[in-house]
């Protein structure tokens, strides 16, 4: 016999107990909303599916090896590019996209990222982590057409990140110049599902303020396009913040906790549902998740998540 | 043969073509520079970026949607993305193309339960992600276009235009008993309402015009409407009074022929008139739309007078029907604005109807001056005239107050 809980709300019949389980996407997609579709090839997003994978999943992580090269071609350029459904920006972008290409070495790696500025404006690349003085993207601006090489030993592990830093530094980070770039432990984490995902907005009228905000560039994709995993199997989100003109933005699961190791560089972490990062912060997030079915994730500033910053998870037994 | 018929003979096909020569020339040149594509100008520098914002001109709700009436204000194509509600990005459908061309308009329908009185700010991202919004200061029902409300504009143009026009007429008998330097007076009082009313349409066409984008030409619009009615009524005028046999020229209008046109200048201003009245009952300032027919028919008295006073000067008798048809001309419009603003928004047609209100009150003053100037004893500078024109003036500043 469930016990009925007295709640202080009168007339209210006690709500059938739910397994709450298997709920398939078929089932959650009928319980669209009459405003238009949460989830799903309707909902009104950019790009295609797998578009973005390049950005979502990681390059596998290497076992240790001190002193292996780890070498990158970044190329900066400037295009435009849809951040919203029929909403195109013109943004400076590494490679091409928005966050830039995911850059991945182990500890005692030296990473060697050979940068060559094929945008309009000078441009820079500024890696968070130790590193030499004269290898940390301030000082040593590269001019259109020009290129630089950095070179420094990876170190410490943990979820970093990259960035412009020519001035003004407002103006390039918002532009697109920004990525993530993870720094594997010499001990290598447990197997898991990895997934890359860079909180970011975009002011597409020069206002100073946001008009979309999304991870991986594109608003609402993983809404159109929801990130499959299996329950069976661990899921490690690296999470970073480069959202400008906004001071934090957060990350909210439904229907589950993760551990939140901030920084990723200790083995400390938080149990929760959500989280928040100030500008250029970031964690490693590793979700069990305990139920299959459509599980949301987006920022719990509200007006993000509605302006794009909305997702699922989409668990399955296989 | 005479010299007209010989002027006849030598058009012949080549001074035609002569004529015909430097616009032949002129879209050659024309077609010559569109050709080369922008190449010229950036001779001088480059253009700048187009703006690409959209103009929203109203939003209005109805059960679960919102409407959003926009337009493209500039020159090169827009092309509608993403629509927001207090910024959240919302599914939305448009009655036409995405892609606006220049000076296009284009309603976005939002499926959305709003919550009435509430406040809403309302977003429209163009392709290049300019953003253009609309800040509702309380949401409500927008009027559905019914046969109860189409009867309603019909009986408040009725109550507003028609009735007081007909209970100013009703001071004829009255008039008609009074001394001439009265009746030169009531004329000039006539004059004077008609110089406010002008000002006012001026006023009202300037405001409208403002309100547009500048490539509608608001300004032109208002030049365009002036001339036409002022001119248009000046020819009707002389037409009119072409009948008339007299010594000196050409007579002015009088009697029946001046009333007549003081009652098409009066209903022309009462036509902007209806179109006030309409567009603030469409718009939801239901209060003010009250205030408005309380004050419209205290002002519109006056006019019954005005159009009364040429008639009452003539011993001939003038029939009912008349009278009643001149009431019809005079305070009818209110009745057609009152449809026109509530049912549609139109900036360019309110712009030329309030222009063409001016002029033709302007010629309806010119054409009294005439009558008063030729027929008065005193003329246009006695007493009875300049005190009279004074108080048509001060009545309609008085009872415009009731509007304001």
């Amino acid at each position: 016999m469930p016990m009925a809980a007295s709640l202080p709300v009168a007339g209210l019949a006690q709500a059938a107990d739910d397994p709450g389980n298997g709920d398939g996407p078929e089932a959650s997609a009928a319980a669209d909303h009459q405003q238009g579709a949460h989830v799903g090839p309707d909902v009104v997003a950019p790009g295609e599916r797998g578009e973005l994978d390049a950005l979502l999943i990681p390059p596998p992580a290497l076992t240790a090896e001190p002193g292996r090269v780890r070498h990158y071609e970044i190329v900066a350029m400037d295009r435009d590019i849809e951040v919203a459904k029929g909403v195109f920006f013109p943004a400076w972008t590494y490679n091409g996209t928005v966050p830039g290409p995911v850059m991945r070495a182990t500890e005692g790696d030296i990473l060697e990222v050979e940068f060559s500025n094929a945008g309009s404006h000078p441009h820079t690349i500024h890696f968070h982590g130790i590193h030499p003085a004269n290898m940390d993207g301030v000082f040593e601006i590269v001019e259109p057409g020009e290129s630089f090489t950095y070179r420094f030993p990876a170190r410490p592990y943990g979820m970093q990140l990259y960035h412009c830093h020519a001035p003004p530094l407002k103006k390039h980070i918002h532009k697109g110049l920004y990525g993530a770039f993870i720094i594997d432990p010499p001990t290598p984490r447990p197997p898991a599902k990895e997934l890359v995902m860079v909180m970011n907005g975009f002011d597409t009228d020069g206002d100073g303020e946001n008009n979309f905000y999304a991870v991986n560039g594109k608003a609402f994709y993983y809404a159109k396009f929801p990130i499959r995993v299996r329950r069976s199997e661990l899921v490690r989100i690296y999470l970073a913040n480069l959202t400008e003109f906004d001071l934090i933005n957060s990350f909210h699961l439904h229907g589950d906790f993760f551990r939140y190791y901030r920084t990723g560089s200790t083995d400390q972490f938080e149990y929760t549902d959500t989280i928040m990062q100030c500008q250029g912060e970031r964690g490693i997030i590793e979700i069990d998740f305990a139920n299959t079915g459509l599980f949301m994730f987006h920022a719990h500033q509200s007006e993000f998540a509605e302006l794009g910053w909305m997702g699922f998870f989409d668990v399955v037994d296989e | 043969m005479t010299t007209d018929a010989a002027a006849l003979q030598r058009w012949t096909w080549g001074l035609r073509l002569s004529v015909l020569l430097p616009v032949l020339l002129l879209l050659g040149a024309a077609a010559l520079v569109s050709s080369t594509n922008g190449s010229l100008t950036s001779l001088v520098g480059a253009n700048p970026p187009p703006a690409d914002e959209l103009e929203i001109r109203r939003a209005t709700f109805h059960a679960n949607e919102i409407s959003v009436l926009v337009r493209n204000p500039q020159r090169d194509a827009i092309t509608i993305a993403s629509v927001t509600v207090d910024d959240a990005i919302v599914p939305f459908t448009v009655d036409g193309p995405k892609r606006l061309g220049r000076l296009r308009s284009a309603t976005i329908n939002i499926p959305f339960t709003w919550v009435e009185d509430d406040p809403y700010s309302i977003g429209v991202t163009s392709s290049s992600g300019i953003q253009s919004t609309i800040e509702v200061p309380a949401a409500f029902e927008a009027p559905a276009p019914s046969r109860a409300t189409f009867t309603g504009y019909a009986l408040i143009g009725f109550l507003v235009g028609i009735v007081p026009v007909v209970l100013g007429m009703m001071w004829l008998p009255a008039l008609r008993r009074a001394d001439p330097r009265w009746l030169a007076a009531f004329m000039a009082l006539t004059a004077g309402l008609l110089t406010f009313l002008a000002i006012d349409a001026f006023a009202e066409a300037l405001e409208l015009q403002a309100s547009l984008p500048s490539a509608l030409g608001g300004p032109g619009l208002i030049v365009l409407g002036v001339a036409v009615s002022y001119l248009g009524l000046s020819w009707t005028a002389h037409r009119l009074t072409k009948g008339t046999p007299t010594g000196d020229g050409v007579a002015p209008l009088a009697g029946v022929g001046l009333a007549t046109m003081i009652a098409v200048g009066v209903g022309l201003h009462n036509l902007g008139e209806g179109l006030a009245i309409g567009s603030s009952f469409a718009l939801g300032e239901v209060a003010l739309g009250s205030v408005l027919v309380t004050g419209f028919m205290v002002h519109n008295v006056s006019e019954g007078l005005g159009i009364v006073a040429p008639v009452a000067e003539g011993k001939r008798r003038v029939s009912s029907l008349r009278l009643a048809a001149l009431a019809l001309v005079a305070g009818g419009p209110v009745i057609l604005g009152a449809w026109i603003g509530g049912f549609i928004t139109n900036e360019i047609l309110g712009v030329f109807f309030f222009a063409i209100a001016v002029g033709a009150a302007l010629e309806v003053v010119v054409e009294v001056g005439r009558y008063i100037a030729r027929r008065a004893a005193g003329g246009l500078t006695s007493g009875a005239v300049v005190g009279g024109f004074l108080a048509g003036l001060a009545i309609m500043y008085t009872t415009s107050l009731l509007v304001g």
